[in-house]
Order: structure tokens, then sequence, then C-alpha cells
């Protein structure tokens, strides 16, 4: 078989190869799936990615280890600082940083306000692919909220490269706390009306219960992890297992799902927005208003030859780094584990046997970013 | 489900749309009117890089060549004479490629004396991108025209009406007093 395209099956001539994307607008960005369909029915899918590689690990090889952290940030480009914090981990461990802990605290908010805004883009972009349009038109519509705190404080929006080896680059603004505890209140109030048109509606009821069925042992085998993990009945959340920064000061519980359908993917990224709107209520009060943002960290950030891997759980599952070093200011190597990357893996596991319109609930379902799968 | 039980549940689902349509009709509008109405950003705001001149005309950038290194996209080229009469050097070629600029503010926090910092003034919009080749007295220009500017080491500076530059008040700044009574740190060139 080319790996472009799909041979036909000798005496299958009712079997039909289509092209689904790279410019479909339902697969979030630029995927390509050949699919071999007979009738409605998904008989094969191939997927096809890297439309948007743009060379991240080759270019950051080349970098000096502060250089690299605006790059990890175009990873992901919906969950902004969360991209930063598996190299800055990695890097801190390796020369022993001290990182205050209300910088702990910070970066953990900055963190879960990213959580709040990827879940928000998620929702509207699925939804839309389901056919309905004014959840998008809301969801944006908080999301701007969130992005004006980041701006405030960081600079940008969704690129802010705020995290640094040691804390964060500036003090939050002193509106900050304030500004989260508004929107907080605002978000629960939100929240509510998304569970009517989203979770309560037979629609979306009808278009994804029982569809795209993930079980347990599959999920395990083909490495996913995150929210479509724990739609499949899998309690695996690296906060947890391996917490980081201010994860073990705050209370927060891991949702977990044991349908594995596309609608167990949906209820579960709900709950952990509650969980994020949780985590975030109790920072505002824990957190310090004033105190060091930032740690003592070397001019020049020379890590001792060594490896070091480190991994967070962003919106979309496990989100590792590896980096090598070899004694200089510029890393050997740095491998990026993409938790995108690893989700799509199920993708012709799941296509084969749906409905072609089915397919496209599914995709909306896994969360793909297309800037972290392709880097 | 019996066929009167599924036409029930389909009437509720759409009123209940349509209670939280509604519902949003009665808020407050998130559109904003550019360009009758300029947004108001944040002076942290990173929307494009100026290279700030002292009160008097003379240059602020003593052209050590920090901003050149810290840059990850390596679009800064500089060039430099020593002063023949007196210390230091002089520009003879200060570029950025504003084009292939990813506005990560990592030059502005190198500078030890807050010569390039970013502005506000997002409407760099054009047919011709050799336009945004930034030489040095495209980035003096641009910081001529901005009202205020932001460096991590002097926080957030504002031109007065008489062409004076001042420090912004605390409340202006970012991260409020801290980053006003932060002392500068050592510089090492
Ligand atoms: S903002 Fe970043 S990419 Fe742009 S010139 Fe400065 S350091 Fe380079
Ligand atoms: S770091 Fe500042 S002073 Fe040094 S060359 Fe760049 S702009 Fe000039």
């Amino acid at each position: 078989m080319s790996t472009m395209s799909l041979e036909p099956v000798p005496g299958r001539s009712d079997e039909m190869i289509v092209n689904m994307g790279p410019q479909h607008p339902a697969t979030h960005g630029v995927l390509r799936v050949v699919l071999g369909l007979e009738g409605e029915r998904i008989t094969r899918a191939v997927p096809h990615i890297g439309y948007l590689h743009r060379n991240h690990e080759k270019i950051e090889e080349a970098r000096t280890y502060p250089m690299v952290i605006p790059y990890t940030d175009r990873m992901d480009y919906v969950s902004g600082t969360q991209n930063e914090l598996p190299f800055v981990l990695a890097v801190e461990d390796m020369l022993g940083i001290e990182v205050p802990d209300r910088a702990k605290k910070i970066r953990t908010m900055f963190f879960e306000l990213y959580r709040l805004a990827s879940h928000l883009v998620w929702m509207g972009t699925a939804m839309l692919d389901l056919g309905a349009i004014s959840p998008f038109l809301y969801t944006f519509w908080d999301r701007e909220i969130i992005l004006g705190i980041v701006e405030k404080t960081a600079g940008a929006r969704m690129l802010p490269n705020y995290y640094t080896f040691g804390g964060v680059r500036r003090d939050v603004h002193p509106d900050f706390f304030k500004d989260v505890a508004d929107f907080l209140d605002h978000m629960e109030r939100r929240m509510v009306d998304y569970e009517h048109l989203v979770l309560e509606s037979p629609v979306v009821h009808a278009r994804t219960i029982g569809v795209g069925v993930l079980s347990k042992e599959r999920a395990v085998a083909r490495g996913v992890s995150g929210p479509v993990l724990r739609a499949s009945g899998v309690a695996y959340d690296v906060r947890k297992a391996f917490p980081y920064d201010a994860y073990p000061d705050v209370e927060f519980e891991i949702p977990t799902s044991p349908d594995g359908d596309t609608y167990a993917r949906f209820w579960v990224r709900f709950q952990e927005m509650y969980q994020s709107i949780r985590i975030l209520r109790q920072l505002v009060e824990l957190t310090p208003k004033t105190g060091p943002y930032k740690g003592k960290a070397p001019a020049r950030i020379k890590p001792p030859a060594g490896e070091r891997y480190r991994a967070v759980e962003n919106s979309r599952g496990e989100l590792g780094v590896l980096v090598v070093s070899d004694g200089t200011d510029k890393p050997y190597r740095v491998k990026h584990r993409g938790a995108a990357f690893s989700n799509l893996q199920i993708v012709p596991d799941l296509f084969e046997g749906a409905k072609f319109s089915d397919a496209i609930a599914i995709l909306a379902s896994l969360d793909p970013v297309f800037g972290e799968i392709d880097r | 489900m019996s066929l009167l039980q599924e036409v029930w549940q389909a009437v509720k689902a759409i009123g209940t749309g349509m209670a939280t349509v509604h519902k949003r009709v009665y808020e407050e509008a998130p559109t904003e009117f550019y360009p009758y109405v300029k947004p108001d950003l944040p002076p942290v705001s990173v929307q494009s890089l100026a290279l700030v001149e002292n009160e008097d005309g003379s240059e602020r950038c003593i052209v050590c060549l920090q901003c050149e290194r810290a840059c990850p996209a390596q679009v800064i080229t500089i060039e430099r004479h020593r002063n023949p009469e007196g210390k230091g050097f002089l520009i003879d070629r200060f570029d950025i490629d504003l084009v292939n600029c990813m506005y990560c503010a990592a030059c502005v926090e190198a500078c030890p004396v807050s010569s390039i910092v970013t502005i506000q003034d997002f409407e760099m919009s054009t047919y011709d991108l050799q336009t945004l080749k930034a030489d040095v007295d495209f980035l003096h220009e641009q910081a001529r025209r901005a009202r205020q500017w932001y460096s991590p080491k002097f926080g957030v500076e504002v031109r007065t009406e008489d062409g004076r530059i001042e420090k912004a008040p605390p409340e202006m700044q970012p991260g409020g007093l801290a980053e006003i009574l932060k002392p500068a740190e050592e510089v090492d060139s």
C-alpha cells in the first residue's frame, strides 16, 4: 500500500476512496484522512499528518536554553504557557534551581487558566462540527476574558513566553487575583448554560452516545492520555501521578467515565473544567498577593551533561519533553512527547466501522491541535 | 422511547436553547468597533518594537549586542564601531526583521539600558513585507510616535506633552510597586 493513498482491494468494487482534508473545516487544522467508504460506512482510514511541520526540535538544538522557551509556545498554540512548563521543569531539575512557592502557584494558575481556555475552544469547535453555531460564539466570548487576564500580566494573549527558569518573567498585574475571581464567578454561571446547550442536548446525545467506543485495553495499548484516556476508565493524570508545581497543595479530583464513547469524552472535559475552576478558586485564596516571583537562576544556563524527562498534564494529555544536555549552553537534543499526537493514533481504530458523519464527531472529541502534532 | 416522548424531548431542547440565547441578548456585547474605537491595550502588551532615544535626541542604546544575542528568531542585526571621541560604541546598522520577529520580547528583557522597548502600536499591516524590515530610523520613528512603552528594567515610561520622558505612576505599572522598586540587575557583557 502506498503511503499517500489507499489502493483499491481487488474484487471490492463497491468501495469508494475519498480524501478528507487537509482543507476540510472539520479536521481542526490540516489533517488529511484517506477513507475507504462503503456507502456511508468507513471501511478503512489512513491519517496523514505533517502539513504544519516547522522543524521545532531541530531548531531548538541550535538555540540556547532560554531561547527555546518561546519556541515551545508555538507547538500547542491553544494552550499557551502549558507547553513551556515541561521544558522549564526539566532544565530546573538539571540545574537544581529552586522555585519560590509563590512562583509555583502563579505558574499553576496560568496553567489552569489556559486549560479552561483550551477546553472552551474545544467545546466551541466540537459543537460547530456537530452543527451548533451559538456555543462557538459564547465560548470564544469567555475565552476572550481569559486571554485578556493573561495579556495584562504576560504581554501576549496566545503565545505569552511567560515562564522562565526559576519562576515567571514578571510579577502578576495588581488586579490579577481580582480579575481571576471575577472571571470564575462569571464562568460558574456560564457553565450552567453550557450544560444545557451541550451535555443535556438530545441532539448531542443522539450524535455521540455509543459512537466511537474506545476500550480501556485499546486506549492503554495505543498510549493515549488525558481526557481521552480518562473517558475510557483509566484514572491516570500526571498532576496526581507525578505532581509538579503547586498541584500537591490543592484539592481536586480526576473525573473518569467507564463508557469510552464520544459522549464520555465530552463529559470528562466538562468535569475537568469544573475541577479547573475549583483549583483556581483555591489558588486565588492560597497565593500570597506579594512576594518573590522568580528564584535565583544562573545568568548563563549551562546544565551539566545528562538527560531529563519531565511531563505535565496539559489540556490534551501528557505533554513531555526529553532534554539531553552535553554540558554546553545549547541542548543536544529536545524531544517533545505530544499529547495530541499520541491521541491521534487511535483515529484508524475509531473510524473503522463508523459512519462518515460520526467520524467528524469522533475527531472533535479527540481535540487535536495540529501545531503540536506536526511540530 | 415513544414518538410522543421524542417530540417532547425535541421541543424541550429547542426551548432551552432559545432561552439561553435570549438571556444573552440583554448582556453587553463583547464586540469591538475597531478601527473606529481603538482597543485599550494593557501597557505590557507586546505589539511592536521601538528604539528609544533620550530626551535630548541622543542615542540611549550603548550597542552592547545583548539583544542580538538573546533573540531566539535571530532577526536582529547590529554593526558598530568604536566612538572616536570618548567611550563606547556607535551604531552603524541596527536592523530588526519585524516580519520574522515572533514578539517574544526576549530582546527587551536583555537590554541593560531599556533602549529597545515594546510598544502598543499594532497597525503594521502592509502590502509589501520589505517595509517591515526595520532599520534604525524606522525604530526611532516608532518610539517618537509612541506615547508610552514598556521594558522590564524601567517599567512603563510615558512621553509627556512637552516631550519629556517620565516613569509612569505606580498604578500604571504592570507588577505594581514591585516593578519599580526592583533594583537594576548586574549587567554582564
Ligand atoms: S521580540 Fe523576540 S524575536 Fe523579536 S526581535 Fe526581540 S528577541 Fe527577537
Ligand atoms: S541590548 Fe539595548 S543597549 Fe544593547 S544593543 Fe540592544 S538595544 Fe542597544
